[in-house]
């Protein structure tokens, strides 16, 4: 059953009345002539909800730099009257995700996970803390390649403050008409108390079981092994020899680790000023991928060639992330395959596996 | 502390590189605080030769660039090249791949004799290069970052992350979606991915990041790409990346 209904239009004087008090951030379609079909849409920063266009298949890139930004200060050091004084930065400012795929949310939900282990990531939570999530559900796959389903990422049934699900265009007109799944009282309350939004009547419940329906049968299976066996099949594939063969085409650029959703590493690095004696600690992404990920003191690098790395990373994404923080490390959104200018292919890795074993 | 003493060199080359320097005009008067310039042609008239970091752009293209360099070397406690022709050649190196008469003569018509010249090599091929900035021109925060880490005695590395990897942090499109073969994969990094930003393909101006990624580019453009080889290697020669007739 849904919690309420509400018409594209009203969304967006809904959205545009939550712009006032946040920064929306939501997909922005970019034209891109070369490309077929000619447009790709990106996560942008946008003043007004009619800057966003929420009809898009899938962004390039994930929001996550919304939440754990490329790089970022994590404190500034100076020294006063000869003692060392370090200032943590913070970003606090309210914002609203808007048209996050259930992918995304399962990612969210990750580093909701794993930037509370051990140490709790302030940094993170600061922003976390002050960002709204308002989800956009995929009626089918957003685009070729993709093994949500597998991953059981292309349903989110909570992570998010609400949910939107495209029921289609009005009977009365040509207007979208979604219906709106509550997953926190900030959700809640925001739709709610406002006049845009209706309960749903027996038409729209009818509407909503069928978009339910029409989606699980739109999303089919990718990869020969269910989830929950991903562990054992790759117990079995640590000496496989697809590994070497399949790195020999790897760049070890990171494009993979870098347009992952789930990725979380990063690297610190401290910087002084030139003239005075302060400075920052910041950190930036990183990945496994990369070369010089496993370096360590002494000029040692656990994991030298391009195939240790590559192994390391699919069994990150398939089992170790999710023994360590119990989510499942891959939401299968395939952005790491379409990020390989190599072509290297995580489905086509772990049916190979399944066929070998 | 004593201020250390800097120099900088121009070898052959546009000398953009030690522009570049002069370009850091907001971070200028804090970097003359901490540092004493002896020698610069670019930006002063005096010349000295006690030299504790002595920099270096431009290639080693004619005899006189061979000499010229070796003497720096025996100035200068700390040699770093700056630029992709100091660290690779640069785009000197396109000569290396033409017989020497043909552009001996339509580079100096009939006065060719009173220019002797070489094949344009990095001054690494010459004499100990300590450090390397490279690019096209060097990077002139990566310039900062090098000064920096100097003064405070604290080890510099470059990246050893390909172009790629500033891509995506900055949310750009790969052009290889634009079915535009970039050569940022197989290119060190630290640029900021200018080029890529702009929509532009990378020309690998930073030189080949690993002898992974170079074999590995040997690879995928065969047996993912249909595209002509030698228009790749082209690109690669163009900063002087990459010499050899055929990919790994």
């Amino acid at each position: 059953m849904a919690d309420r209904i509400i018409r594209h239009s009203d969304l967006m004087k809904l959205v545009d009345e939550v712009a006032r008090k946040r920064r929306i951030i939501g997909p922005v379609a970019r034209s891109v002539p070369e490309c077929e079909p000619p447009v790709r849409y990106f996560y942008e920063d946008v003043e007004r909800a009619d800057q966003l266009d929420l009809s898009f298949r899938y962004c390039v890139y994930s929001p996550k730099r919304f939440l754990t930004p490329p790089s970022e200060t994590l404190f500034a050091f100076d020294q006063d009257d000869g003692g060392f004084v370090a200032a943590p930065q913070y970003d606090r400012r309210p914002t609203a995700l808007v048209g996050v795929h259930p992918c995304d949310i399962h990612a969210i939900r990750l580093y909701d996970r794993v930037f509370d282990l051990e140490h709790r990531d302030e940094h993170y939570f600061a922003r976390r803390g002050a960002t709204m999530i308002i989800g956009m559900d995929c009626p089918g796959p957003c685009t070729d390649g993709v093994f949500c389903k597998d991953m059981g990422a292309n349903v989110a049934e909570a992570g998010f403050d609400a949910m939107l699900y495209p029921l289609g265009t009005d009977t009365d007109g040509d207007e979208m008409r979604y219906a709106v799944m509550f997953g926190t009282k900030a959700g809640r309350e925001w739709l709610l108390y406002s006049r845009q939004s209706a309960a749903p009547n027996a038409d729209d419940e009818r509407a909503f079981e069928k978009y339910q329906a029409d989606k699980e049968a739109a999303f089919s299976f990718a990869l020969r092994t269910r989830r929950e066996d991903l562990a054992e099949l790759l117990g079995r594939s640590y000496d496989s020899l697809l590994w070497d063969a399949t790195a020999r085409r790897c760049y070890s650029c990171g494009s993979c680790n870098l347009s992952c959703p789930t990725c979380y590493c990063f690297d610190i690095t401290d910087e002084t000023d030139l003239a005075s004696g302060s400075g920052r600690r910041w950190r930036e992404w990183d990945g496994c991928h990369l070369p010089e990920f496993a370096l360590v003191a002494g000029d040692h690098n656990f994991r030298p060639k391009a195939a240790s790395r590559l192994r390391h990373r699919i069994y990150r994404k398939a089992v170790w992330i999710q023994e360590r923080s119990g989510v499942v490390g891959c939401v299968g959104c395939a952005r790491c395959d379409r990020a390989c200018t190599a072509k290297i292919n995580s489905v086509e890795i772990y049916n190979q596996l399944a066929e070998e074993a | 502390m004593m201020k250390p003493k800097i120099a900088i060199f121009s070898l052959t080359g546009c000398e953009g590189c030690s522009l570049a320097i002069l370009e850091l005009e907001d971070q200028l008067l804090d970097i003359l605080q901490v540092v004493e310039i002896v020698n610069f042609r670019e930006g002063m008239t005096e010349r000295g030769w006690d030299i504790d970091i002595g920099f270096v752009d431009g290639a080693i293209s004619t005899p006189e660039d061979k000499r010229e360099v070796e003497e720096l070397r025996k100035h200068s406690r700390v040699l770093v090249a700056i630029g992709a022709c100091a660290c690779l050649g640069g785009i000197n190196t396109l000569k290396n791949h033409q017989p020497a008469s043909e552009y001996r003569a339509y580079v100096y018509g009939d006065k060719a004799e009173w220019f002797p010249t070489m094949d344009a090599q990095p001054i690494s091929a010459v004499v100990k290069v300590d450090y390397e900035l490279p690019g096209c021109p060097m990077v002139k925060e990566e310039f900062l970052r090098f000064v920096k880490c100097m003064l405070t005695e604290r080890p510099f590395r470059a990246t050893a992350n390909a172009v790629c990897v500033e891509c995506k942090k900055k949310g750009v499109l790969c052009l290889y979606e634009k079915g535009i073969i970039c050569l940022g994969p197989v290119t060190r990094g630290g640029c900021d991915a200018i080029c890529p930003a702009y929509g532009s393909k990378c020309e690998g101006c930073r030189g080949v990041v690993s002898d992974e990624a170079l074999a590995a580019a040997g690879v995928n453009l065969r047996e993912q790409y249909d595209v002509p080889l030698d228009r790749v290697l082209a690109d690669m020669r163009f900063h002087g990346a990459y010499q050899e007739k055929s990919l790994p």
